[in-house]
């Protein structure tokens, strides 16, 4: 193993004293704790530590920050592999695994980076261009292809095995970033008594006073970092969240972030996620989140060892890493100074500062002596030399000449942009600063401040500045009273001066604009000559901006060129709006515990241990599982068992949860002049004790839902709706109650929750009931009759709903008891109806005996079907009005021949139906012309011994007896069928009333 | 049909609460003391009551003159020696009592009075507290829970995880504050699904009080 | 986005299902048009600005609301109970 050859001797925030162990592309390497990926790479001399998207160029590391674009790793393996992490924002850990991607087969052999060779063909918009025809080849050949060369990470493709969670917070203020600016911030407020939220994306707070050696107050920064953050720690209502992004900007003060609990680890703690997505409220927001340093563009400003001078600062003063032996610096601005001082002062060489400014003023020049680097003034760098490093620079002077010069550093200083993504998530632009030659926010969402280089105030003193004041603003916005506010601390002096450089001209060899998405300076004046001009053409033509870094580091740099090249300013070339996330969210931080069977919640019957204790296979209906069919060992169809099951029932008796069904109990003086309203049929006089069906119309006409609703009372009704829509209808009352008829004396509430419910039905239903209803009760035909309703009591005394109705044609009822006996409900009916073989039923077989009775169902109340298609017109009252009459009275809803209601069968009866099936006339043309309807529903019947179906066809009742095609292209089914009644079993209807 | 002569059940109608099969008391999560403390209720009557327009004051009058609670005109709990008064909407209420011993009597007489159903069967309900019950809870619940935002008393219809709830802070006890929330039956399993995973880092005591008792 | 449930208090709109326009009142009776009817089910206006829109609160108190929202920026300057509404054209 190499040792840490470019660690400096001391120095730094990272802990020597605490050693990892991790993997580069399988070579053991060792950082320490405080490290990142990044800084551990450099610090063992690791330059080349990825390929490039397109042309598969070598790539180091350009940045210290969430911006950078180059140094993508797959982090992790297995089921935990993770693409395209960033290796600089990437907390060490030990045994932390990571791999380059988009190489084969090799990093530093890759054979793909031929791509670059014929790069030519590559430029912007080549896919459009290159790939057009046969269009049939872009699925089977182009796409592949492309994917294989060109790329990022590749993603697991296995379940993640971690857990997620989401949580919710509020506050006075949020603030953004835990530099200078957001600490002073969170301490004005949080002295105050305000409740403050400080959010810093780093696992260090600090911001860039950990990368820079300042003095606060006479003292090293540090110290003053140190004591804040005791302070605020010790604030009851500050809440200090690193390792969090706040990511998002939403309307009325909700703001995303999410934490990273578990990053840092090989893997989360036990029970404690991975990642936590967050929602935080905040009455006030600062974004303190600093700036991002700006590349410049020029010939091979790619090659591992070019890297962003702040960056470069960050690795010597909080990494304790020299980043390369030999520096150059390429500046435009004062602030690069900084770098080759300190880089001096860790012990580096600097060989010498390419100023792009003119001649230098005297101070600039001792510094430089002082440094003992040459110094160009005037100067800029016009190429790079080395492969997968950097070995040496081509400056051009003042004068033109050119020189080259050896170095493994580059360190380029073009100045800083403001980080004000999430100012410009609600649409926000951001406008240019001519003085300070950057964008900075523009209009504010309500409630957000803007604090420190966030806002362009680039200096220290600014930024501290800055954060008291908007910190004391937001305490008093929360009704507090601003604690006394001390002198802002002083710092030490620092000079600004810029004068930016977008691209270095008239030199040969790529230059790159766009580092993660290969996009060139020459790839943008394409889409200038092409007419791409606008930002948002531009970055669709050329890609500049996309992927996962968003362009962070490019989209100044392409606005430049692009106004360079079409004789505007900047301002007028565009802006950039930025769309949250900030950076990239793991799905799983957004979905939390709702993935898996969690994704929502499902609803239990309590009779359902009971189900599964009879062995049910359960099926998905609406939120609910409900027993689909209950399969006896030897039975290994689940047609089998569904036969059985309805046999058992048609010839002795079943019994079928229904708790599922939305019950709503109404009550009111006006409860029956509501339910007049609101379904199509009459209910004034329904008399106490009864049960009647009732249809449910939307208000354009058609079916919304049925059910049967029984009255209990002068003006008290139990109101039961379909499985799947008893929330939909709950919602549709409360609208027609509150919206439509205030006045009216109305009151409903769910008692789904409340009651079990079981349907107990066929030929021995009655005497099975006879056993568990208390004998008080008369229940016989006479006493009790078809759709009788009433309460009664079970098991010696219990409260009992009982209810006469059917849904299979058979004698039937359905009992309810409270939720809590519906278990022991359950076991007395079983044993009761013992004697006459009684048999548990589940939704399979409910469907096929209401298919054989031909009562619509779910299939055909499926949105498009008004009471007359259901052959149901006879229920419409014409005598009041109710919801939907209007509209379904529509001419085109009562024309003859739309698609109305009757069954089929087979006319070779040893065939199968399908539902879907499409009904076409016998030797016409299957097209859509000829459509004539489709089936809604089919069922094998054990009482017929063949299939059958319901459906929907033009003419309807009218055509019985004729015969059609049932044509199912999609499962080959092409069978003739013949139209009949709806109702297979029993047409008089004797089994129900006996 | 001649009327069949009564059989025998001889089955145990012996109920079966909202939490049987779901939650059971013990602990899980974390070790080395409990940051959140979940009591299982159950044996609680309950009831929806809803005044007839206008009439809410007088519902409010018959409540206070019978179980000594007025119905709060706020998202607010009223109690009272054996019941609580809920808050459950605009003239909406629930009306808890610790026992059902008496509980259908009670509503019979309040019947006249407004629009009562009775919801006995029809929730789950839990008591959580310990220290870190306010971070459980933020998992869950979209609503500033800080003790100034949401006080004692203060009740919420909201959801947790997608499941419906209704919550409310009750008066401080030994652990600090004190909620209780009560969940749809049918979804008592899937909300019983996130408190395990959410609670599961702080560490949590379960405990089953048999009777949703006196405070 | 936050909805100031005149019941309930500050709530995230995802406790809540959005409907539309508020004021729109429903031809009632046995003597209402065919035309009253189809311009009340399906014609709409489509403001950019102040729309009143009815919105339910399902995941609280089940109240419906008209919101009183400028659709260009989610501005919210209004709300209040439908049932209880002062203002508007609903019966």
């Amino acid at each position: 193993m190499s040792g840490q050859s470019f660690r400096l001797v001391s120095g730094g925030l990272v802990d020597r004293d605490r050693a990892l162990n991790f993997s580069f592309d399988g070579k053991p390497y060792r950082g320490f704790a405080g490290d990142t990926l990044a800084s551990a790479l450099l610090a063992n001399g690791v330059r080349l530590v990825g390929r490039s998207f397109k042309y598969h160029r070598p790539r180091g590391v350009l940045s210290a920050g969430p911006e950078e674009p180059n140094a993508l790793v797959e982090l992790r393996s297995g089921a935990r592999r993770e693409p395209n992490t960033r290796a600089t924002v990437t907390e060490l850990f030990d045994g932390l695994d990571a791999a380059s991607q988009n190489r084969w087969p090799s990093l530093v052999f890759d054979l793909l980076s031929l791509n670059g060779l014929v790069s030519p063909a590559l430029v912007a918009g080549f896919y459009y261009k290159t790939f057009m025809w046969p269009a049939a080849f872009w699925e089977k050949l182009y796409e592949p292809l492309i994917r294989r060369a060109a790329g990022l990470g590749r993603a697991a493709g296995l379940e993640d095995p971690d857990h997620y969670e989401k949580a919710f917070a509020f506050c006075d203020l949020l603030v953004i970033g835990g530099g200078p600016a957001g600490l002073a911030a969170a301490l004005a407020a949080g002295r105050s008594g305000a409740r403050v939220i400080l959010c810093d994306e780093d696992f260090c707070l600090g911001g860039r006073l950990l990368a820079e050696k300042r003095e606060i107050d006479g003292k090293p920064a540090a110290e003053w970092l140190a004591a804040t953050l005791a302070e605020l720690e010790n604030l009851p209502e500050v809440r200090i969240m690193s390792r969090t992004t706040v990511f998002g900007l939403y309307d009325h003060g909700i703001y995303g972030a999410v934490e990273r609990v578990g990053d840092h680890l090989p893997e989360p703690a036990p029970h404690q996620p991975r990642q936590r997505g967050w929602r935080i409220h905040a009455r006030r927001a600062i974004l303190a989140a600093g700036a991002l340093e700006r590349p410049i563009v020029f010939p091979g400003n790619d090659v591992p060892g070019v890297m962003l001078a702040g960056a470069a600062r960050t690795y010597v003063n909080r990494y304790g890493v020299l980043p390369g032996r030999e520096t150059v610096l390429f500046t435009a601005g004062d602030d690069g100074w900084a770098t080759a001082r300190d880089i001096a002062a860790a012990g580096g060489k600097v060989a010498a500062i390419v100023d792009a400014r003119g001649e230098a003023d005297p101070a600039r020049k001792a510094l430089a002596d002082k440094l003992g680097a040459r110094l160009f003034a005037g100067g800029v760098i016009e190429g790079t030399r080395g492969g997968r490093q950097l070995d040496g620079v081509t400056i051009r002077d003042a004068s033109g000449a050119t020189m080259a010069l050896a170095c493994d550093l580059l360190a380029v200083s073009n100045g800083w942009n403001p980080t004000l993504h999430l100012t410009s998530h609600q649409n926000g632009k951001a406008v240019w600063d001519e003085a300070l030659q950057c964008f900075v926010p523009g209009t504010l969402p309500a409630g957000l401040a803007v604090a420190g280089s966030a806002a362009g105030h680039f200096t220290l003193g600014q930024a501290l500045e800055d954060g008291a004041r908007l910190g004391g603003e937001a305490a008093a916005e929360a009704g507090l009273k601003p604690a006394a506010a001390g002198p802002v601390p002083m710092t030490d002096p620092e000079a600004t001066a810029l004068q930016p450089i977008w691209r270095v001209k008239g030199a040969k060899g790529k230059a790159f604009v766009d580092y993660q998405n290969d996009v060139t300076d020459k790839d943008v004046e394409l889409a200038a000559r092409e007419g791409f001009r606008p930002v948002e053409h531009l970055k669709r033509y050329t890609t500049l901006g996309m992927a996962t870094d968003q362009g962070k580091t490019s989209n100044l740099s392409g606005l430049a060129i692009m106004a360079e090249q079409t004789g505007k300013t900047i301002p007028q070339t565009g802006t950039t709006t930025f769309r949250p996330p900030y950076t990239p969210v793991a799905i799983g931080a957004l979905a939390g515990h709702h993935r898996g069977k969690e994704f929502r919640p499902v609803r239990l019957a309590p009779t359902h241990d009971w189900s599964k204790e009879q062995g049910a296979v359960f099926v998905e209906a609406g939120q609910w599982l409900r027993a689909q069919y209950y399969p006896k060992p030897g039975e290994n169809d689940w047609l089998t068992t569904v036969n059985r099951e309805v046999q058992a029932v048609r010839a002795g008796v079943g019994l079928c949860d229904v708790s599922t069904l939305g019950k709503i109990d109404i009550q009111g003086a006006d409860a029956a002049e509501f339910l007049e309203r609101v379904y199509i049929n009459g209910w004034k006089a329904l008399p106490v004790g009864k049960a009647r069906y009732g249809l449910m119309l939307r208000e354009d006409g058609f079916v919304m839902d049925d059910g049967t609703t029984s009255r209990l009372g002068d003006s008290h009704f139990l109101m039961t709706t379909t499985t799947a829509n008893a929330g939909k209808v709950m919602q549709h009352l409360e609208f027609c109650h509150q919206v439509l008829w205030p006045e009216l004396d109305i009151r409903m509430v769910s008692v789904s929750e409340q009651w079990a419910q079981v349907a107990v039905a066929g030929p021995r239903a009655r005497e099975t009931l006879r056993a568990v209803v208390d004998p008080a009760h008369d229940i016989s035909n006479e006493a009790f009759p078809y759709l009788a309703a009433r309460a009664v009591t079970v098991g010696g005394g219990i409260p009992a709903r009982l209810f006469r109705i059917s849904f299979s044609g058979e004698l039937a009822y359905e009992l309810a008891v409270a939720a809590d006996h519906g278990d022991a409900m359950m076991r007395a009916l079983m044993r009761a109806g013992q004697p006459f073989g009684i048999t548990p039923y589940g939704t399979e077989a409910l469907g096929v005996m209401r298919i054989e009775k031909g009562h619509v169902a779910g299939n055909e109340l499926n949105g498009q079907t008004t009471p007359r298609d259901l052959g149901l017109g006879k229920m419409m009252s014409a005598k009041k009005d109710y919801l939907g009459r209007l509209m379904a009275g529509r001419q085109a809803l009562i024309e003859k021949d739309r698609p109305s209601f009757v069954g089929f069968r087979p006319v070779d009866p040893t065939q199968r139906l399908r539902a879907g099936a499409h009904f076409i006339g016998i030797g016409k043309a299957d097209i859509m012309e000829n459509d004539e309807g489709y089936m809604t529903s089919v069922a094998y019947s054990p009482h017929l011994n063949h299939w059958m179906g319901l459906g929907l066809i033009k003419g309807g009742a009218a055509r019985i007896g004729e015969r059609v095609r049932a044509y199912d292209p999609v499962r080959n089914g092409d069978i003739v069928v013949e139209i009949c009644s709806p109702v297979f079993v029993d047409p008089e209807g004797a089994r129900l009333h006996g | 049909m001649a009327e069949i002569a009564t059989v025998s059940t001889a089955v145990s109608w012996a109920p079966r609460g909202a939490w049987a099969g779901i939650a059971q008391p013990g602990s899980f999560g974390a070790t080395g003391g409990a940051g959140v403390l979940a009591t299982l209720l159950d044996g609680f009557g309950l009831a929806t009551l809803i005044a007839a327009p206008g009439a809410a004051p007088a519902l409010s009058r018959i409540v206070e003159a019978r179980l000594g609670i007025a119905l709060p005109q706020a998202p607010k709990i009223a109690s009272g020696q054996a019941h609580d008064a809920i808050w459950a909407g605009p003239d909406q209420w629930l009306l808890r009592a610790a026992s059902r011993d008496g509980f259908a009597g009670l509503l019979a007489e309040l019947a006249p009075h407004g629009a009562v159903s009775d919801q006995s069967d029809a929730r789950a309900a839990v008591r959580l507290s310990g220290p870190r019950v306010r971070d459980l809870l933020a998992k869950g619940v979209m609503l500033d829970l800080h003790p100034a935002a949401f006080a004692v008393g203060d009740v919420a219809l909201t959801s947790i995880a997608h499941v419906g709830v209704q919550i409310w802070r009750l008066a401080d006890g030994p652990d600090g504050s004190v909620f209780e929330i009560l969940v749809p039956r049918s979804m008592a399993g899937s909300f019983w699904a996130w408190f395990t995973a959410s609670a599961a880092e702080f560490g949590c005591a379960v405990t089953a009080a048999p009777v949703a008792g006196p405070r | 986005m936050r909805i100031t449930c005149p019941h309930c208090g500050a709530r995230d709109a995802q406790e809540f299902t959005y409907l539309g326009a508020a004021d729109l009142k429903r031809p009632d009776g046995m003597a209402a048009t065919e035309a009253a009817m189809t311009d009340y089910v399906y014609q709409r206006e489509n403001p950019a600005g102040t729309h009143r829109e009815l919105w339910y609160h399902g995941a609280g108190c089940h109240a419906w609301l008209v919101v009183t929202r400028d659709t260009r920026n989610h501005a919210i300057a209004a709300v209040e109970a439908a049932k209880s509404r002062k203002t508007g054209a609903a019966a």
